[in-house]
């Protein structure tokens, strides 16, 4: 039993605790790759149909109605299709995939085989990341008793359908999760993001449409097939309906994985079921989809976990990744990590991206220094505006946003960095 | 054709292409509808990285990138609006952020996209404190492009044209983000025979050719379209002159020859123009070996006189004519006129043979070989087996090809010869030996057209004056049919005569005439049509 388990499970994590259900022999003693079996008596127009009604959303960061997705393949035409599993999971505090991957890589599997049977494709690139070692050996693993079982191959579970899956590791890059860079990197490219028009539907890995489907996202899929939509409507929200697995970690007491329903209050979330801050502190902001989004001050935690609601307060819900800082936390100094981050892990295509990242972390570093003044604030925030919106990926945005998060609901400890002239705080971490 | 609204103002614009695209080929682009660009080129595939030339489309919440966004019948595009504009500025100062404002040492400034961007779309003064990235400088990345990495703005033109062009992918980003610089591998340098492309290519100052850094202030250089002389592809060309002298050719486009590039060769083929081994002086051959300076005037009534005495002696059929397939089309005309009044039937055009390839490169190293062809002038062998085997008794010549191993591999043939009168360019062994040898002029100073070999004819006019007496070949053998006294060679010469006289008299060249074949040249109708 390895020590990386949620703490609170349901239908995505509920086995995950048995060591015996990792295997292909557990998993299927427990019904697995009976949704997949029902899947290929249903033809994908239906499956397509039942995911949409379901109102999965999908699960790596921008919540796009993954039937929806789907449905942008080509229908019939020629081969080639792919399916893409983007197991690059690289949001910082994101840690869910990893542990899908890890103790459940038949649930994987047999939400990939669905998909693929439901897209069209042949082949499946299952694209881990590069740190992601026993994540990798687990998959390998799994495809490699699937296979000898016959339920990945070329009569998959008996049937016509034929399908491979090729696990493929990364090398560590933040933008290789993004799906057109991962599939450049998955073409043996340096992952860049592609220009689109084209979309990968069109225009995907090697040229031929493909789908990319976060490793979450998939998981769910299985469950779908097996209870309906509305079984999984009955999890979460009207608008994002199921569970999630929300990554709970920074200055908090339970750190950890939790499997809830979408909508769960963050404040429920920080202070039920990761147990609050350390008993002398109080919490002075959450993060709570990843470091890419927008920070949440103390007063302002009482939000459902679904972005119809946390849209409200201008930030999302990403990848679930909840960050908790608490007082003893320098938001400019957090604000310096969060800018070299980005600075380094842009690629470097589009101007705003490449100049602007690298502008803010220097600004943001200076200000924390105690070198900043009044203006470099202003130039800080217009910077930030510039950035969004304006580029081939998200990611200028994702670096652009966690910034105006902060100083949306943290500039008086900006302001106070150049008043003094020096950071305030004991330096509760290194830079 | 779907029509499309840009600020208002109605176009109809080809199918299937994106914005930039469309506004490029409808010859709007900077010239009327204003969209700034830096990684969009019309002949290199679309990379969207720069984001400048972000546009705002009705029905579109973000501002979209006019070199990728594919037009559509009806769409009403936006390029003056307060939000384009703010988009403008940010990308500019973001672009200026690292750049090191190096202008008064800069090779580019006054031709560099950068600073007119700036001036034109960007803010008024510079908010950044930061230091700016120290990279490396002069970086010679091949025989004939250096770098400054810290210039660039990773627009990244140059990696796809040597990615798609020459495909020889020499050039590479490395690093990330805001680390990222161009580079070469070790051991692989930029050394493919388009390289120095990649410096037309780069709208800033970060690649420069080293034939022309710090050579001259572009602001200084007159821009005269031209033709490079380099191979019968004709690409063409813009020359920069000072002061009466060529300072460099550039591609000038011309999607028909050369779309917006020259090899290497070609573009250092102008260094022929002022090159000392021209021949800058007529000379006739004395008692002595040695040769005696004298006027052209001189010269051409001394080469009239020796071809009187050989005609007279032995009749024209004792007369070979090599034509230069470096003449124009007018100076060929002018030979052909002249060869039929005295009666003179080997003529022939000896053409150098050299490297060839499949983007510009062609095998004839002339520039109007085609031309030659097509004015009568053929392949010489039948005319020098007659040289060989003492059939003739003089010669005259234009141009030296016929010393290639190919030809004749030497002028010991025709130095043998009672009479050789020599034509040329360039001070060759041939020059040396003759009778009589006469400069002419080279076709960047001079006027008149060239037949690329795919029977295209281009323009030429003078960029720059000879330092010395000289005619064109065609004003050379206009002056020994007068000095002979052939009909059809009274009066002075006059190249646009000529040129319509061509276009009557020679099926092939109808409706040729200088001023009719316009910057982009004019297709001749084929052979014997």
């Amino acid at each position: 039993m390895g020590p990386q388990v949620p703490l609170i499970t349901n239908y995505l994590t509920q086995h995950f605790l048995d060591d015996a259900a990792v295997g292909l022999e557990g998993y299927e003693r427990l019904g697995g790759y009976a949704a997949l079996r029902r899947a290929l008596e249903n033809s994908p127009a239906d499956l397509i149909e039942l995911i949409t009604s379901a109102g999965l959303q999908g699960r790596g960061g921008a919540g796009f109605s993954t039937g929806l997705k789907w449905s942008f393949m080509p229908a019939d035409g020629e081969l080639p299709k792919y399916l893409v599993c983007n197991g690059d999971e690289s949001e910082p505090g994101s840690f869910k995939d990893r542990i899908l991957m890890e103790r459940g890589p038949h649930q994987l599997l047999e939400g990939i085989l669905i998909a693929a049977w439901a897209t069209g494709a042949e082949k499946t690139f299952l694209y881990v990341r590069g740190e992601y070692e026993r994540p990798a050996e687990a998959l390998e693993r799994a495809i490699a008793e699937a296979r000898a079982r016959g339920i990945v191959g070329t009569n998959v579970c008996g049937s016509d359908f034929a399908h491979d899956i090729v696990v493929i590791r990364g090398a560590g890059a933040y933008i290789c999760g993004e799906e057109t860079g991962l599939l450049e990197s998955l073409e043996g490219k340096k992952g860049q993001p592609r220009k689109k028009p084209p979309f990968p539907a069109q225009y995907g890995a090697f040229g031929r449409p493909t789908t990319v489907n976060n490793v979450e996202t998939l998981c769910h899929v299985p469950h779908i097939v097996n209870n309906g939509a509305d079984w999984f409507r009955g999890f979460g929200t009207e608008k994002s309906p199921g569970t999630t697995l929300f990554g709970v970690s920074g200055q908090i007491a339970r750190p950890g994985l939790f499997e809830l329903p979408l909508g769960t209050p963050l404040d429920e979330l920080v202070f039920e079921h990761a147990g609050g801050p350390a008993a002398d502190q109080r919490v002075k902001g959450v993060i709570p989809g990843g470091l890419s989004m927008p920070v949440l001050p103390a007063d302002q935690l009482d939000v459902p976990m679904a972005n119809e609601f946390l849209r409200e307060r201008r930030t999302m819900l990403g990848t679930g990744g909840v960050m908790v800082m608490d007082e003893r936390t320098c938001m400019v100094r957090a604000s310096v990590v969060i800018a070299h981050f980005f600075r380094d892990e842009s690629c470097g295509q589009c101007t705003q991206c490449r100049e602007g990242t690298g502008w803010i972390h220097k600004l943001v570093e200076r200000i924390e220094r105690g070198a900043g003044v009044m203006e470099d604030i202003t130039v800080l925030e217009d910077i930030c505006a510039k950035m969004e919106g304006q580029t081939i990926c998200a990611f200028a945005d994702a670096a652009a946003w966690p910034i105006q998060g902060m100083l949306r609901h943290f500039r008086g400890e900006f302001e106070a960095h150049v008043v003094q002239r020096r950071c305030g705080f004991a330096e509760s971490f290194e830079l | 054709m779907p029509r499309i609204s840009v600020d208002g103002r109605i176009i109809e614009v080809p199918e299937s292409r994106t914005i930039l695209q469309a506004l490029d080929e409808t010859g709007l682009l900077m010239a009327g509808i204003d969209v700034p660009h830096y990684c969009w080129h019309p002949k290199l595939s679309i990379d969207g990285s720069c984001r400048l030339c972000q546009v705002e489309v009705e029905g579109m919440p973000k501002l979209q990138i006019a070199c990728n966004t594919p037009v559509a019948d009806g769409m009403a595009i936006r390029t003056r609006s307060e939000r384009v504009c703010s988009a403008r500025q940010g990308v500019m100062e973001l672009l200026l952020v690292n750049h090191p404002l190096d202008c008064a040492i800069c090779d580019q400034a006054g031709e560099c996209k950068l600073q007119d961007y700036a001036f034109e779309y960007g803010a008024d003064a510079s908010r950044t404190r930061e230091p700016r990235r120290a990279l490396k400088k002069n970086v010679e990345l091949g025989p004939n492009i250096v770098l400054d990495q810290e210039r660039c703005i990773l627009c990244r033109r140059c990696v796809r044209f040597c990615d798609e062009v020459p495909a020889t992918g020499e050039l590479h980003v490395m690093g990330r983000g805001d680390r990222s610089v161009i580079e070469t591998l070790p051991d692989e340098p930029l050394a493919n025979d388009y390289s120095m492309n990649v410096a037309d290519l780069c709208p800033v100052g970060a690649l420069t050719t080293r034939d022309f850094r710090f050579k001259v202030r572009v602001w200084f250089l007159d821009d005269v379209p031209g033709v490079c002389t380099g191979c019968a592809n004709g690409c063409n060309v813009t020359i920069g002159v000072s002061k009466n002298r060529v300072y460099r050719y550039q591609p000038r486009r011309n999607d028909a020859v050369n779309d917006t590039w020259l090899c290497d060769r070609g573009r250092l083929s102008y260094k022929r123009i002022g090159s000392g081994d021209r021949l800058a002086q007529a000379s006739l051959r004395g008692t002595a070996s040695a040769r005696e300076p004298v006027s052209c005037g001189t010269a051409v009534a001394a080469a009239a006189a020796r071809l009187q005495q050989l005609t007279d002696a032995a009749g024209a059929a004792a007369l070979v004519v090599l034509a230069s397939p470096h003449a124009s089309n007018e100076d060929l005309f002018t030979l052909r006129r002249f060869c039929d009044a005295l009666g003179v039937t080997a003529r022939g055009a000896a053409v150098v043979l050299g490297p060839q390839d499949r983007l510009l490169m062609k095998a004839e190293q002339a520039a109007n070989a085609e031309g030659a062809r097509r004015l009568g002038f053929g392949p010489p062998d039948a005319l020098l087996a007659r040289v060989r085997c003492g059939e003739a008794a003089g010669a005259l010549v234009f141009g030296h090809d016929v010393l290639d191993p190919a030809h004749l591999g030497g002028p010991e043939a025709l130095t043998a010869l009672e009479t050789l009168v020599v034509v040329d360019l360039q001070d060759s062994a041939l020059a040396r030996c003759a009778d009589v040898a006469i400069p002419v002029r080279h076709a960047a100073e001079r006027e008149g057209t060239l037949t690329n070999f795919a029977g295209l004819a281009q323009r030429v006019q003078p960029a720059v004056e000879p330092g010395w007496e000289a005619w064109t070949d065609g004003e050379v053998v206009w002056r020994l049919g007068a000095a002979l006294g052939l009909a059809g060679f009274e009066g002075a010469y006059d190249v646009r005569s000529v040129s319509r006289e061509l276009a009557q008299a020679v099926p092939g060249f109808s409706g040729i005439d200088l001023d009719r074949v316009g910057e982009h040249g004019l297709s001749l109708a084929g052979v014997g049509s």
